[in-house]
């Protein structure tokens, strides 16, 4: 088994390329540079991930009228009053001097207003016009950037490496290092740090539409779940409406079509052509995510479907030229895939699109673990319930040089400490997570990919956009049945060599573990609250008394969920940190 | 291929000859497969078919479905092109679909090219930002419409998929030459009025390896899939490159 396993140091092991893992990066390096300094990364650097997917933009108070309190009351309103306070106010005040730092030390081109100014957009759910963006590709920019600073410093690459494991120290006291596949040459590797950060990206791939990038699975919160830390908010998975359907076989379906098109008045019709929104909203298609998200739903539950059984969005009514140019983006995507979105009707459904909740950590980015350190979507905390558009890649970024600074801080802090030197790892637990990668190599027989497919629509059913205990059940029994199958499944070949199949039954394992999180998560809060709507209990209970649900995986693999109470830090319900301002409401979009 | 002709040999319902190259740094060749035709189906989709129902070793790359990350671009009968933004439609013809890994670059298995030399040049060509001011400074001031912010902005837009560098002559015969991706980048940073480091780039990218070595043949502008002209970059560089040799290199 050892001549299987090759062993490497390193200071500080960053696992995840997107906005948390670049910008931990580049802040660790600055802060400590002695300190050697290891990227790994599931694909390539800078291509992976979903920080690049970004379409929106980045939200940040820059004055004018703005102010970071009122960034902050967005974010806790938006988030149903279950943020954890004290990180979403360090997410908009850092956000601040995160946006000069992108703009000034890393070059990213944000759009202009005519006065040279950076242009601000505005984006649902917000009270001011405040997100940074560069067109409606923001976050290809912004990863473009910071992965060329990275490439030119002397940061260690592991590319094409998959994370296995957590392994504590042989006192379990301390995380020790992570053990690896390196994908490309299907060699195990342990890399043992000082200090390491889970930037993984969290990315609800377990439905049957979903938006995130191909290579997320949820492998961060598994390993960490497994090592039997917290997880909170995981029933607060976000859809957002508007998924590009093109039917089951192909990777284009469950990919976001814009909120703006909606904004911009499109309109939503039903499989017979009826407009349908008004029957739930007075805003019609105007109306928040998460109500067109489960009108859509209703609708299609209830047989009102297009061809590939979802809906249509239509815009031609507004100008097929006009709608070419102003969404030009979008408009060249469809007829790429073959759809005329700007003239003709174009399917969509709603997909999942961001995991709100994530493991728990302090805002200076520290696990319950010592040396685990969490930052971007894995984390849990900063958005509650529900996350503004235009958040998630301030969140990213600002947690991610959070990470950086304290990681490097805590390894280099006076005197001799845990933290300040590497630690010999369990040997037995490498040796358990070895034999436990290597599993599907010793079966016969399945198809990985079509219990990928049953997955992905036992919990679009029982633990969608609407959800009851009955149909939670059904769901948790269904993914103990999958689990047992997967058990089962073994791979065709034995090569480890670059065997995306093999990565494909391991991205599955993940998913069901997370799964299960998501449906016992769901099953406890018996309210309805932001993203999580339980049709059997509707209200969404007393903000006074607001709690945030808490999973947690024994030494046996028994998940439990506990309530924990919400912490009104800095304003309570019906307060505001805005008294004496005047609201200002962001204009409909024309 | 005209519209009528498009339509005539795209039969979804029907089936797909494709042949896909298998192997790695060693060699290898075409393997024949037949794969169901749907009516969205992009070549990523026919690859995905083939490794989840006929072929699980088969390796390729992608990550985001929509053309933003520049990862899953090969080769399709012959031309490079970004796989999840490619309908079948497209490329169809009376031969079977042919799929390779992306050329210019070394193949580490199957249809997953090495990007290393790619972004190695990248760095090369100094297409990294060289801050003047920092995250204590305020943001400068740029008119959207001011000259050199408008090139910049024009040639932008790259995703680094490598798309050019596989179409590009010059590379193929020229190992050693930058690449269209890496000078358009060396370019967007010459333009941009932040950016502290326009000598050393342009010693860079005037160099051995630099600007010098583009015929214009144009295949990047070609083939680039966001539409960029990086051959217009390049010429960029060279004016810049010969102004900066007459003045003795004390303009930009």
């Amino acid at each position: 088994m050892n001549q299987m396993l090759e062993r490497h140091d390193t200071d500080i092991l960053i696992i995840g390329a997107g906005g948390a893992g670049l910008f931990a990066v580049l802040h660790a390096q600055k802060a400590a540079p002695g300190l050697k300094v290891t990227i790994a990364v599931k694909g390539l650097l800078g291509k992976c991930g979903c920080t690049r997917m970004v379409q929106g933009g980045y939200n940040v108070a820059l004055g004018k009228g703005d102010s970071v309190e009122r960034h902050f009351m967005d974010t806790i309103i938006g988030g149903k009053w279950l943020p954890h306070q004290a990180m979403a106010w360090k997410l908009c005040e850092t956000a601040v001097v995160r946006i000069r730092e992108l703009e000034n030390e890393i070059g990213c081109f944000f759009d202009r207003m005519p006065d040279g100014s950076l242009h601000q957009k505005a984006f649902a759910g917000q009270t001011f016009d405040r997100t940074v963006h560069k067109g409606d590709l923001t976050g290809i920019e912004i990863i473009s950037r910071l992965m060329e600073q990275v490439l030119a410093r002397p940061v260690e690459r592991m590319e094409d490496h998959r994370a296995l494991a957590l392994i504590r120290s042989r006192s379990g006291d301390e995380i020790a290092g992570v053990l690896f596949v390196d994908m490309r040459r299907g060699v195990f590797r342990f890399v043992r740090a000082k200090t390491v950060l889970l930037g993984t990206g969290g990315g609800p791939t377990m439905y049957r539409y979903h938006t995130p990038s191909g290579d997320k699975s949820m492998d961060g919160l598994a390993m960490a779940l497994r090592q039997g830390l917290p997880l909170r908010d995981m029933e607060m998975v976000q859809f957002h409406p508007t998924g590009l359907l093109g039917g089951a076989n192909t990777r284009m379906t469950g990919t976001v079509l814009e909120e703006g098109l909606r904004g911009a008045g499109g309109h939503l019709l039903d499989g017979q052509g009826r407009r349908f929104m008004f029957d739930y909203a007075e805003a019609g298609e105007r109306a928040t995510r998460d109500i067109v998200s489960r009108a859509i739903y209703d609708e299609m539950r209830k047989g009102h479907t297009t061809p590939n059984g979802g809906v249509y969005i239509s815009m031609g009514h507004l100008g097929p030229d006009s709608v070419a140019q102003r969404f030009k983006g979008m408009v060249r995507r469809c007829a790429d895939c073959g759809f005329d979105l700007a003239g003709g009707r174009v399917e969509v459904v709603p997909t999942a699109h961001y995991l709100m909740g994530g493991l728990i950590c302090d805002p200076d980015t520290r696990t319950e673990l010592p040396g685990l350190y969490v930052a971007g979507e894995d984390a849990g905390g900063a958005h509650g319930s529900n996350r503004l558009g235009g958040n998630g890649v301030a969140n990213s970024t600002v947690y991610g040089g959070v990470a950086g600074d304290i990681m490097a801080g805590d390894i280099t802090s006076r005197g001799d400490h845990s933290l300040s030197r590497l630690r010999e790892p369990d040997e037995a637990a490498i040796a358990v997570e070895i034999a436990r990668a290597r599993q599907p190599f010793e079966r016969q027989g399945g198809n990985v990919h079509q219990l990928r497919l049953k997955l992905m629509d036992l919990m679009w059913d029982e633990v969608g956009v609407l959800r009851t205990g009955e149909g939670l059940n059904r769901g948790l029994q269904g993914l103990a049945d999958l689990r047992a199958e997967l058990a089962e499944t073994g791979l065709p070949s034995d090569d480890m060599v670059f065997n995306i199949t093999w990565h494909d039954w391991m991205n599955l394992e993940s998913l069901i573990d997370m799964s299960e999180v998501i449906a016992a998560a769901a099953l406890w809060r018996d309210n309805s609250r932001g993203a999580h709507y339980r049709e059997d209990f509707p209200d969404q209970g007393e903000l006074e008394t607001s709690y945030f649900t808490v999973a947690r995986q024994d030494a046996d693999g028994k998940l439990s969920v506990s309530r924990e109470p919400v912490e009104f830090t800095i304003v309570k319900p019906g307060e505001t940190l805005l008294a004496g301002e005047e609201e200002i409401l962001v204009a409909a979009p024309a | 291929m005209s519209k009528q002709r498009e339509t005539e040999l795209y039969r979804p319902g029907e089936t797909l000859a494709v042949k896909v190259w298998r192997g790695n740094a060693n060699g290898g060749g075409f393997h024949a497969y037949t794969v169901p035709s749907q009516e969205s189906q992009t070549v990523l989709d026919v690859v995905t078919w083939i490794q989840q129902n006929a072929e699980p070793t088969l390796t390729y790359r992608f990550a985001c479905r929509v053309g933003m990350c520049g990862s899953c671009a090969m080769m399709v009968n012959g031309e490079p092109r970004w796989t999840c933004r490619t309908h079948v439609k497209k490329v169809i013809g009376d031969k079977p679909l042919e799929i390779a890994p992306l050329r210019n670059l070394p193949v580490i298995k199957d249809l997953a090219a090495d990007m290393a030399e790619f972004f190695d040049k990248w760095t090369a060509a100094r297409g990294q930002f060289q801050p003047s001011q920092s995250r204590d400074d305020a943001m400068a001031a740029i008119s959207p419409d001011e000259p050199r912010r408008a090139a910049a902005n024009a040639a932008i837009e790259c995703i680094n998929c490598a798309v050019c560098y596989a179409a590009c002559d010059t590379v193929a015969a020229n190992p050693g030459y930058l690449g269209p991706a890496a000078l358009n980048r060396a370019w967007t940073l010459q333009s941009d009025v932040r950016d502290d480091a326009f000598a050393e780039r342009l010693d860079a990218v005037s160099a051995g390896g630099g600007c010098f070595n583009c015929h214009s043949h144009q295949s990047c502008m070609t083939y680039c899939p966001n539409e960029l002209n990086p051959t217009a970059s390049i010429a960029g560089l060279k004016r810049l490159s010969a102004f900066s040799y007459l003045t003795g290199g004390k303009s930009r």
